[in-house]
């Protein structure tokens, strides 16, 4: 009879002195299983939305240029520095393949950048934080088993999204050998970025740092090929393009020339990345991270212990994000107008859609661009105002209103920064889009018209904010779902309205169509309308929040 | 009388939607002393807590908190008063010295002496994001804060939920600190030691209702002591005295439980039974505690079946 301890020595004397190469990598197939079935339906989502993306590019493109002629035109004006510097340097811009790629290329190359960044960070470092890698590597598993699992399933992922795409596009008629390098592009960018996000799952000790490290690698990609899209020579990016992992999958050319060995370089730096991180993994202890944690500051400034400053700080990376997006879209606005304007003409539905009740179809663009810049500060400001609820659910007010701060004022600074910081940006985007949109057609006084233009929705924005406040004291536990639901279908109306054929009085009664747009003749009536109603809505739900039960989630 | 009451209620009622989480309750602090707060999960205690923060509004009964109306006058009072909930929620990309500081200027007072005191006490990094705190950590940025402060009241929720034993007795010793200081304290607890060593007076809720309320000595009259004694001759004399029960005997050892107004009764029939060591053990709160839910009651019968 062999006792558990006798049995147990045996299985150690087979492996004497340092644990085989083999041992490091013990239930890797278990894990990929693991791991596919905790992420398959996230996996599947982003396949869907991704290959879905293609099909309805192309089928739309079709429609915007049916005669080679139309294509042929476009492919003559589509070489402009903001569509270079945002989307890639068009070529082949005359095919639809070509032109697939000006519209699309660069938006799903990001996407699945940034989904193989959360994936592997998800799936890696987060789990460790979470304590639950310490759980499984406590029984027969492998140091590097479940690191590796995790990289071959994204891998997989990026494969899939490849080949999906590939064979939407096939299906929409486009030629099988671009279609095939356009989806390899595309996996080419995943799996780079899988070795990013393994090196910096193991250099950060938080999944926040792990996911903040890549994303900052990956703006460095798209910026660095930015500038060498814009130091173009003809349809040549220059050199500076290599240095970029984007660049690696522009440079495969799908549609154009190409050319399948930019993918090698994509995949050995993927293998290189990964085996970086493996040693790094060996290096280390389960939990910790390569780089110190962050420390922070031991005391709060003047400014962060007064209630608006504690917003501002507490924001304020938000604050910036949507910030330097307004702007950069502000310009995007004002550089494209002009271009699309020649494209569109009056009869096209889909443009009629866009210029509203305009006669002018390049008034009409602007003025849509302007609305569209609108949404996108209202959008920022519904986020800041709803950490009023947010606060509340997760318990941080009731740390805030057991002391000196009555729930009015603190629900004020709450409203404050929203209303102030969104007056900012009205003024500063609308001032962009006027100036570059002034910029290209040789009239630089277009600032101050498009600006001024901006701020009379900045009611509107403030009725915004004055609907979250009044659901968050009225109907705490819904508030959330039901503003972002609300404002979701008031920008679907304000921008697409027209196009489902909703009667006029609704469609133009909307916080947003009711101000006059740029170019009407302008009225007071609506803008003091919407600012009454604002604060009424203020003044109800101030009153609620002061008199009812703290409730928390 | 209410002078010298920091925390006056008096038959508090509230309703959740169907629940009726407080039931008419009563609950005073003494002002200068430390009053402990005990029931078990879902008797009150934190719904207690939250009106007299003004965070819920009573339907029913009375509350005066510092002489004020804890809903009416909330932000004044809170000027006087700290608190530690039992599950402290930070800000995730503050660092708790951060935390500390705007905390205690949503009050009015920063004392940055007092602070680094108490940060190095708790033995507390201040310059780590509140993310990476464990639960105890995140306790400790809730307690700097509220000693650190110059509040007359401090409130305190389960406060020591996730402190190691030597964190708990730096708390026992921060807390009789700040009774040196004649600062009153309302102890919400489930730790029986602790209020045992600190409290002056103890109220016991079950249900939303006071069950049993005064200073550990008036609760331990209310409850049989149990006393052991190695006497010569037979037991059986003692069980004829009224007061006495369970008596069990193990040879010459004899043990028993005894009402306290029996007690002299008790004295005389030992004297003659030439009683050696004998011990006398007033009831732990944890008792006074159980003995009002079930369960004790349960586990003492299943105790004496044989």
């Amino acid at each position: 009879m062999t006792t558990i301890q006798e049995q147990g020595a045996r299985t150690l004397s087979r492996t004497p002195g340092r644990g085989r190469v083999i041992d490091a990598y013990a239930g890797f197939g278990l894990m990929v299983q693991f791991i596919v079935r905790r992420n398959w339906l996230r996996m599947l989502i982003w396949t869907i939305a991704l290959a879905g993306m293609i099909a309805i590019v192309v089928e739309s493109q079709r429609i915007a240029f049916p005669t080679q002629a139309d294509r042929d035109a476009y492919a003559a004006i589509a070489n402009t520095p903001s569509v270079a510097a945002l989307t890639g340097l068009p070529y082949a811009a005359s095919t639809l393949g070509g032109i697939l790629n000006i519209k699309l290329w660069m938006t799903e190359a990001v996407a699945l950048a940034f989904a193989v960044i959360f994936l592997v960070t998800r799936n890696g470092r987060a789990e460790e934080e979470a304590g639950r890698t310490e759980l499984l590597r406590g029984g027969v598993l492998g140091q590097h088993a479940y690191s590796l699992a995790n990289w071959v399933v994204a891998a997989g992922f990026s494969v899939l999204i490849g080949l999906s795409s590939a064979l939407v596009a096939i299906g929409q008629g486009l030629p099988a050998l671009g279609t095939l390098v356009m989806g390899a592009s595309f996996t080419g960018v995943g799996l780079v970025f899988i070795g990013v996000a393994a090196v910096t799952g193991q250099l950060a000790q938080t999944s926040r740092g792990a996911n903040a490290l890549a994303s900052v690698i990956l703006a460095a990609a798209y910026l660095t090929r930015a500038a060498a899209d814009l130091q173009a020579d003809e349809d040549n990016p220059s050199i500076l393009s290599w240095a970029s992992p984007i660049g690696w999958g522009q440079q495969m050319r799908s549609y154009g020339e190409s050319l399948w060995w930019p993918f090698g370089v994509s995949v050995a730096a993927a293998v290189l990345l990964c085996a970086l991180a493996l040693l790094l993994e060996r290096r280390r202890d389960v939990g910790e991270g390569i780089l110190p944690d962050r420390r922070g500051p031991r005391h709060a400034s003047a400014l962060t212990r007064t209630p608006v400053g504690l917003t501002l700080r507490l924001q304020r990376g938000s604050i910036i994000g949507w910030s330097l997006g307004v702007l950069v879209g502000a310009l995007f606005f004002g550089t494209v107008a002009t271009a699309m304007a020649d494209l569109l003409s009056g009869d096209n539905p889909i443009a009629q859609g866009f210029i509203g009740g305009s006669k002018d179809v390049l008034d009409g663009l602007l003025g849509f661009f302007a609305m569209a810049n609108v949404l996108l500060i209202s959008a920022f400001a519904l986020q800041s105002t709803d950490t009023i609820r947010a606060e509340e659910s997760s318990g941080r007010a009731e740390l805030q209103w057991s002391r000196a701060i009555s729930r009015v004022r603190w629900a004020l600074s709450r409203m404050a920064v929203p209303a102030v910081i969104s007056f900012v940006l009205l003024a500063f985007s609308g001032y962009a889009i006027g100036a570059s949109f002034g910029a290209s057609i040789g009239d630089p006084g277009q600032g101050g018209r498009f600006a001024a233009a901006s701020l009379a929705y900045w009611p509107s924005v403030l009725l915004v904010i004055a609907f979250v406040v009044f659901c968050a004291a009225w109907l705490p536990r819904v508030a959330s779902a039901l503003t972002w639901g609300i404002f979701g279908s008031m920008v679907v109306l304000s921008m697409f309205g027209d196009m489902f054929g909703l009667p006029d009085w609704v469609v133009d009664n909307t916080p947003f169509t009711a101000v006059p747009r740029l170019g009407e003749e302008f009225s007071a009536v609506p803008l003091i309308v919407i600012g009454g109603l604002a604060v009424v809505l203020v003044v109800l739900g101030l009153q609620r929040l002061r008199t009812r039960d703290m409730t928390a989630a | 009388m209410t002078q010298s009451l920091a925390v006056d209620v008096h038959g508090l009622t509230k309703n959740f939607a169907s629940t009726r989480a407080l039931d008419g309750l009563d609950l005073r602090v003494a002002t200068g002393s430390v009053a402990g707060f005990l029931g078990p999960n879902g008797s009150g205690k934190s719904t207690t807590i939250r009106i007299l923060l003004g965070l819920l509004r009573a339907d029913g009964g009375t509350a005066t908190m510092l002489g004020g109306d804890p809903w009416r006058d909330a932000v004044d009072l809170h000027r006087r008063v700290a608190y530690v909930a039992g599950d402290v929620t930070l800000w995730p990309n503050l660092t708790g010295g951060q935390a500390i500081d705007i905390l205690g200027a949503l009050r009015g007072d920063v004392d940055r002496g007092r602070i680094d005191r108490f940060l190095q006490l708790f033995d507390l990094d201040p310059t780590k994001k509140a993310r990476s705190y464990s639960k105890g950590n995140r306790q400790k940025v809730g307690l700097v804060a509220a000693f650190a402060s110059r509040a007359e009241l401090l409130i305190l929720d389960e406060p020591t939920n996730g402190l190691d034993p030597l964190m708990e007795g730096v708390f026992t010793d921060c807390v009789s600190e700040a009774k040196a200081e004649g600062r009153s304290v309302l102890l919400s607890s489930h730790i029986f030691a602790e209020v045992e060593k600190l409290c002056d007076t103890v109220t016991i809720i079950r249900d939303g209702r006071t069950v049993e309320s005064g200073t550990l000595t008036e609760l331990r009259h209310l409850q049989r002591s149990t006393m052991t004694v190695t006497i010569d001759g037979d037991s059986a004399v003692l069980s004829a005295v009224p007061g006495v029960q369970e008596l069990t005997a193990d040879g010459q050892r004899v043990s028993f439980s005894v009402d306290e107004g029996a007690l002299p009764d008790v004295m005389r029939a030992l004297a003659p039974l030439g009683p050696r060591g004998l011990i006398s053990t007033p009831p732990s709160l944890e008792e006074l505690f159980l003995r009002h839910y079930g369960l004790h009651a349960e586990a003492a019968e299943a105790a004496t079946r044989p």
